[in-house]
């Protein structure tokens, strides 16, 4: 495929979020909260509205006035009301004649506002140095959710076991970093509610709108624009709230956009998780494993969860297990919402998961693919849930690894080492979506809901898939991008469903078109104007072509043009029109385990196995991944270039979880690195320049021809894969992330093994127990 | 804060406009890439900006002993040069780990020793080729050796008015550029390490060491440089010198690197750097 997208891209001339203007605009800039806890004493409101250039300044008193005949609920603020909940959360924006105006007077409130400093809850090991007991956190105003399920009893199989293998995994905050920002452009006009935004779900967007604002959906028009990466953190409303708040306050069209240490400060991320692992093992094998987990949810809504239960079923791993047990807690904390980010916790969980199975292979001394592959989910297994295991190539992927492994250890460098991750996940084919497609007499067009954010799903997926359906070259297929109100529904770009659903309603829509134009071709009179119906011999053989521009349909009949084949409405209506959807099935869990909270079925699955070779430096422990090769399952590829890349761009993504990217903060609970100058992501240098993707297929997923989604998986594997190398070119094992060269040298006791990196800045006395 | 950025394509204009106003309300600007984001984080505020892009200051002149580098000259045209490459190893090594290649063409030397930043990868370098500067004003031109130039974080002997001309850097020298850092590429450097071999004179030492990442800038190691007195050090300085360097240095504890691993660092980075300098070509090639 040809990425169109690509050459305007490069040279800067597509429109993003932060490029949209329009006449009379205005410009908004947030004052935000500078302390994780803290109750809002003044503001100085009034001095900032008389500042030069502004022209509103909305603060949470304003809201009501502005939406006088909704009611608001208070649980779910929109700006600071009287305490802040986390560093940077919203407290006024500014709307003013130009940036520098609105920037100058929302530093003037930021700067000026005063605050009384309330005890923090940042830290989840200074809280619970301890698993806690269930009495304590029954009691503890700070547990959003509870999820305990278990198959078996966990304590008999410790009494059972030869073998306790324990250990205790951490990670820390990373962020999604897109390279473009959040920015809207919001116009109110009388109860037209309408938004141009960079975001990953438009109709996710417009009900979160409606929502927020006590709006009917039909009044909200979301439209998307060109998006610079989304990775999961575009897909709620949080800016395009106010600016449509302030375009109703001002009668202006208000654009709005973030700073990137706004984007490290108030958007919603993963936080903290404390993974601690428990596997037994009786004769050699493993039969048993218990996972606790503590998950920093940060500043999220009482009573959210945020699939607390989704992420403990990565904790087992794609493994079978004779007895299990899963239990965790979604604290809410003084950071950042918890929120989507590419495989929500699960390269965590992988992390915990598949390094504690590697650990625990070489504690047997036993090939850790052996130990694996006898473990390893099959085709038309059972998970610990109860669910049959579809297609799943976790066990070819495996052996295929295993046979490079050894040919990479030949030769294997001293300093150097060779590990292996296995992950999985699950691809959101329930969350449905539909595209409208009309066939005229020059080509198909796909009229669809969705932008495309960076993978080449939308811009090139759909068109390949709609060619591969028909037979009409890429080039005759144009995809049309509609906002909420002229497109049809589609759930969003995320979860690695769009290809897989949006692309098979896409690819229903073409079976559809030829269905209709085979009827036709076997009952129409036909070019020598019989009138007779025909045997049905066209059917599933009919193709479309495009010959001199002109499509041209081909059936066992013979080849003629489309025109042909239309009713004159058809003709001057634009064409043959079919309405393409897809909405999956909802699966079933088995509920003979005990279950308390909620588990998630899976639908497709889909394995990855990693490869990582490493070199460690000795002397001052900085690991280099010298090359890397990446077993997919594919189910099937619809088009390698654009599979590659997708694989390429998340283990990238995933090489900095592994080395370098973590949020620290001060014992005071504030973000110390919020900006790209000290949150590392990987550049380019960064990566390893021999990479081998390889994609497995034959197990057939949901999408179109039987494809498998391929957003998640890539990154899911690596930090596990990264540490297993690093223990095999060691001996020591990290069980924090991320690998940075200082971590490493504790864990070879080059330095001292605690002292933690970051200044002792002013000691808060921690909260314990029950914080007021 | 709105400022008016000027043009001048004199000395004396540029003078003049560096002259008005209080401290700190002009100042120049090379390629911007530090002042820029220094007026972002709003550690300056100027009302006027003087480009210096067109005055004479891109004068480069490689000689047989010396290479004299016009401040204004970007680093990339530095890295490319084969004529430093083979005698300058320790500033162009340096030189090839500034930001990316878009940033050093435009960054410069003389923004560079002007920020004078604790974590700079090219103060430790030049400091240790003994480098000189030229500074030129309305009262003339003055040199300045950069060691003496070089006070603490944006903090330097520059005048009001005065302008750094050029950077003088003897040649050739064997040496080497050694870093740390958390992500290889486009980071700052944990600990960096410039090591330089100079001809013996009368009394003198040979060996310059000099680190990056201490506190509050960049800082010579002299009691390690002062154990390694030969020309061909045996194992036992080095592994000294290296001890000496982690034990002399003054570091802190920040967001990049804990002190006790940055004292560790250096001591690996001296004894590799040391040895590698002793085993390259130029240090063969160069003798005496
Ligand atoms: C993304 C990024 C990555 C970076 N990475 C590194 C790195 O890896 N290592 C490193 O050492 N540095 C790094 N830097 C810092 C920076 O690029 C260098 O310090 C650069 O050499 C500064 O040169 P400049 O020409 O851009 O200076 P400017 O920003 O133009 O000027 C800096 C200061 O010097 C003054 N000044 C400039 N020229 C003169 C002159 N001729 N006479 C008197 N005063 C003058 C200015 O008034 C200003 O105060 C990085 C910067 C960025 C933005």
């Amino acid at each position: 495929m040809r990425r169109t997208d690509a050459l305007p891209k490069a040279r800067g001339a597509l429109t993003y979020g932060a490029d949209l203007a329009a006449p009379q605009m205005l410009w908004a800039a947030y004052a935000t909260s500078v302390h994780p806890h803290a109750r809002l004493r003044s503001l100085p409101v009034e001095e900032a509205r008389a500042m030069p250039g502004v022209r509103a300044v909305l603060t949470a008193g304003d809201i009501p006035r502005v939406l006088p005949k909704r009611r608001w609920d208070p649980s779910r603020p929109l700006l600071v009301e009287t305490e802040c909940r986390f560093q940077g959360e919203p407290v006024a924006v500014v709307a003013a004649q130009s940036l520098v105006e609105a920037r100058a007077a929302a530093r003037f409130l930021q700067s000026k506002a005063e605050w009384e400093v309330l005890p923090a809850f940042t830290d989840l090991e200074k809280e619970f140095p301890e698993w806690p007991d269930v009495e304590t956190m029954k009691r503890h105003e700070r547990v959003n959710a509870h999820v305990l399920a278990r198959r078996g009893d966990f304590e008999r199989a410790v009494a059972e076991a030869d073998l306790v293998h324990e250990e205790t995994f951490r990670t820390p905050m990373v962020a999604q970093v897109p390279m473009e920002p959040h920015a809207c452009l919001a116009r109110v006009q009388g109860d037209d509610w309408h938004v141009q935004t960079t975001t990953q779900t438009p109709f996710g967007m417009r009900e979160d709108i409606a929502d927020k604002l006590h709006l009917p959906e039909a009044k909200v028009r979301v439209e998307g624009t060109w998006v610079g990466g989304g990775f999961g953190g575009k897909n709620e409303a949080l800016l395009e709230t106010h600016a449509l708040l302030l375009s109703r306050l001002t009668d202006r069209p208000v654009r709005l956009s973030l700073s990137f240490r706004e984007e490290f400060l108030f958007t919603r991320t993963t936080q903290p998780a404390i993974f601690r692992m428990a596997t037994c093992v009786r004769d050699g094998k493993p039969f048993a494993r218990r996972t606790r987990l503590l998950l920093d949810t940060g500043a999220s809504l009482p009573g959210r969860d945020f699939a607390l239960g989704y992420s403990l079923g990565f904790t087992l791993g794609p493994y079978r297990w004779d007895t299990w047990e899963l239990e965790g807690y979604a604290l809410r904390t003084h950071r950042a919402p918890f929120g989507p980010h590419r495989a929500p916790l699960a390269p965590q969980c992988t992390f915990a998961s598949d390094g504690h199975m590697d650990s625990l292979a070489r504690r047997l001394k036993v090939d850790p693919f052996q130990l694996r592959l006898e473990q390893v989910w099959r085709t038309g297994d059972r998970t610990p849930f109860g669910q049959e295991v579809p297609p799943f190539a976790a066990a070819a992927a495996l052996e295929q690894a295993r046979a490079l492994e050894k040919e990479w250890r030949r030769g294997l460098a001293p300093g150097h080492g060779i590990g292996v991750g296995l992950g999985f996940w699950s691809t959101g084919t329930s969350m449905g979506g539909e595209a409208v497609l009309t066939l005229g007499p020059k080509g198909l067009t796909i009229l669809q809901g969705e932008r495309e954010i960076g993978s080449g799903s939308v811009v090139e997926g759909l068109r390949v898939i709609a060619a591969q359906a028909t037979g009409l070259p890429e080039d005759a297929v144009e995809v049309v991008y509609g906002d909420t109100s002229t497109a049809p529904f589609d759930s969003g770009v995320f979860g690695s469903r769009t290809v897989i659903a949006l692309g098979r309603a896409v690819e229903k829509g073409c079976e559809a078109l030829l269905k209709e134009l085979a009827r036709r071709s076997d009952h129409s009179p036909g070019e020598a104007g019989e009138a007779t119906p025909r045997p049905r011999t066209s059917r599933g053989k009919l193709r479309l072509d495009l010959q001199g521009g002109e499509v041209f349909v081909r059936s066992p009949r013979g080849t003629g043009p489309l025109l042909g084949y239309l009713t004159e409405e058809e003709r001057n209506g634009g064409g043959l029109r079919a309405h393409g959807k897809e909405y999956g099935r909802s699966h079933e869990l088995d509920s003979s385990g005990a279950v308390e909270g909620d588990l998630y079925a899976y639908s497709d699955l889909i394995a990855a196995v990693h490869l990582a070779e490493v070199r460690v430096d000795p002397d001052t422990g900085s690991v280099r991944v010298v090359r890397y090769a990446a077993f997919h399952d594919a189910g099937k590829v619809l088009d390698r270039e654009g599979y590659r890349g997708q694989v390429e761009g998340g283990l990238v993504m995933g090489l900095g979880t592994a080395l370098s990217e973590e949020g620290l903060i001060t014992s005071e609970g504030r973000l110390q690195n919020a900006g790209l100058l000290d949150y590392r992501v990987p550049t380019i240098r960064d990566a390893p320049s021999d990479l081998r993707i390889i994609a497995i297929e034959g197990f057939p997923g949901s999408g179109p021809q039987g494809s498998k989604g391929v957003g998640e998986p890539p990154i899911i594997p690596v930090p596990a894969t990264v540490a297993n190398a690093v223990a095999d070119a060691t001996g020591s094992r990290v069980l924090e992330l991320p690998l940075t060269p200082e971590r490493v040298a504790r864990a070879l006791a080059l330095i001292s093994p605690g002292a933690p990196t970051g200044p002792a800045g002013p000691v808060t006395p921690a909260v314990r127990g029950r914080p007021k | 804060m709105p400022f008016e950025l000027h043009f001048p394509t004199t000395f004396e204009e540029a003078w003049a406009l560096l002259e008005k106003g209080p401290p700190g309300s002009t100042l120049p600007i090379a390629g911007g890439t530090d002042l820029l984001l220094a007026m972002e984080f709003r550690r300056f505020s100027p009302r006027h900006v003087v480009s210096l892009s067109r005055l004479p200051l891109q004068a480069y002149e490689v000689g047989p002993e010396e290479v004299r580098i016009g401040s204004l000259v970007p680093l990339r045209t530095l890295e490319l040069d084969p004529r430093l490459c083979a005698r300058l190893p320790a500033l162009v090594e340096a030189i090839a780990e500034v930001g990316s290649v878009q940033l050093r063409h435009r960054a410069t030397l003389g923004g560079n020793v002007v920020r004078a930043s604790s974590s700079s990868d090219l103060l430790p370098p030049l400091i240790a080729l003994r480098s000189l500067l030229t500074l030129r004003s309305r009262e003339g031109r003055r040199t300045l050796p950069l060691e003496e130039f070089v006070q603490g974080s944006w903090k330097t002997g520059l005048r009001p008015g005065e302008l750094v001309e050029d950077v003088r850097v003897p040649l050739p020298r064997p040496g080497t550029y050694r870093w740390q850092r958390v992500r290889p590429a486009n980071d700052i450097s944990q600990v960096g390490l410039a090591v330089v071999r100079h001809p013996a004179q009368a009394g003198g030492l040979r060996w310059n060491l000099v680190a990056g990442g201490t506190t509050p800038t960049v800082q010579r190691l002299i009691r390690a440089e002062a154990t390694l007195v030969s020309e061909e050090p045996s194992q036992e300085d080095v592994a000294l010198a290296a001890q000496r360097a982690a034990e002399e240095a003054r570091f802190a504890t920040d967001l990049r690197a804990a002190e006790e691993y940055r004292r560790h660092l250096l001591q690996v980075l001296v004894r590799r750097g040391v040895e590698d300098v002793l085993r390259s070509p130029l240090a063969k090639e160069v003798r005496g």
